[in-house]
């Protein structure tokens, strides 16, 4: 999600981070939303959302959403998998957010949030997210 | 041969059928902790967890250790892979949310730290490889050939404790989740061929504004929707 702030920011699309469940702002944020859950679930739903998709953004950007759906369900599993730590610079940035959206309580952090992790700092950039 | 989702009705940009047709005929190849059946047995089980009914059944348990028993849904090569390696295969596939560091140093104490690492690497890159097809309602492509060989077993230089759950690069170069099977380079390059062209693009990640079909926060909140989904803290 502090991906999707700064690139927000970057474009001033009035994006609201904390917001992904609605779409978050972005342009067409529902259906692609509606799309990467019925992917991820599988259900018979998948199909309409799929469809909704498609009309509502054209199918290059179907085709691009149906890529990143698949390659986070492929970096969701690598990153439990490991238990790799947030990166110094992503834990402070997002201390809050995950404050407010209660992600600090997913199953196990089991100290995947270093030092750095509940103090808030805020990333300039992409890359400055990793550090 | 380069795949072509030729199937579909409408056109998908070639670079995903050339990285998709390349990297899977690389996970049929001799690995460097599995031979190449036993990495196509790895794939076959992804596939057959989502209708193993011990998974299923386990998603509804306060945790998935207070169900035992033995998983189905693989195939014939089931037998190439010893039950922690199938284990680890089904829960990683079918529970990513609720793997622990106990689970997974078990799991390296059973069937080796760098075999357990390039096993989560495969399944990462089958689960992305056939979830593509799946989301665009293509055809799931056959299991990839296995490659004949023997692996090396060589562990790379520059291994060790860097927090994470397994011995990851100690170098830090970017995201930590670039490093996350730094002890199996051959098959993280794999894994990587799939991030770059589904995602991150090389160079392309640093920049906040991108020039797709789909805008950067667009692309964003379908990775959150999905993290959120799958519960990844990372």
């Amino acid at each position: 999600m502090a991906l999707l702030r700064v690139s927000g920011e970057a474009l001033g699309a009035g994006i609201d981070a904390q917001a992904v469940a609605d779409g978050a702002g972005a342009e067409a944020g529902g259906a692609l939303v509606a799309f990467a859950t019925a992917a991820v679930e599988r259900g018979p739903s998948l199909v309409s959302a799929r469809a909704a998709l498609r009309e509502a953004v054209g199918d290059d950007a179907l085709v691009e959403a149906a890529a990143t759906v698949s390659v986070f369900e492929g970096l969701n599993r690598i990153a439990d998998a490991t238990g790799i730590q947030l990166d110094e610079s992503l834990a402070a940035d997002t201390a809050e957010l995950r404050m407010t959206l209660g992600i600090d309580g997913y199953a196990v952090t089991e100290g995947k949030v270093n030092q750095a992790g509940g103090t808030e700092r805020r990333a300039e950039s992409v890359l400055g997210l990793f550090q | 041969m380069d795949w072509t989702y030729g199937e579909l009705d409408h056109a998908v940009a070639e670079g995903y059928g050339k990285v998709h047709a390349r990297v899977w005929a690389g996970i049929g190849s001799c690995g460097t902790w599995w031979t190449g059946p036993q990495r196509v047995a790895i794939v076959a089980h992804v596939r057959g967890a989502r209708n193993c009914e011990l998974c299923q059944r386990r998603r509804s348990e306060v945790s998935p250790e207070a169900l035992p028993g033995d998983h189905v849904g693989g195939n014939t090569q089931a037998e190439l892979l010893s039950a922690g390696a199938i284990e680890a295969v089904h829960r990683i596939t079918t529970d990513p949310g609720r793997l622990t560091r106990a689970f997974v140093q078990a799991t390296c104490a059973d069937i080796g730290e760098e075999a357990y690492v390039e096993l989560a690497a495969l399944v990462a890159t089958a689960v992305a490889i056939d979830g593509f097809a799946e989301a665009l309602g293509a055809d799931l492509r056959a299991l990839p050939q296995p490659g004949v060989g023997e692996p090396s077993c060589r562990r790379p230089d520059g291994m060790g404790d860097v927090g994470a759950f397994v011995s990851q690069a100690i170098d830090k170069r970017l995201a930590n989740v670039s490093r996350a099977a730094s002890l199996v380079p051959d098959t993280a390059a794999l894994w990587q061929e799939v991030v770059s062209q589904h995602y991150s693009r090389g160079a392309e990640f640093a920049e906040a504004v991108w020039q797709r079909p789909l805008s950067r926060p667009q692309v964003e909140v379908v990775a959150a929707t999905v993290s959120q989904l799958n519960q990844c803290f990372y």
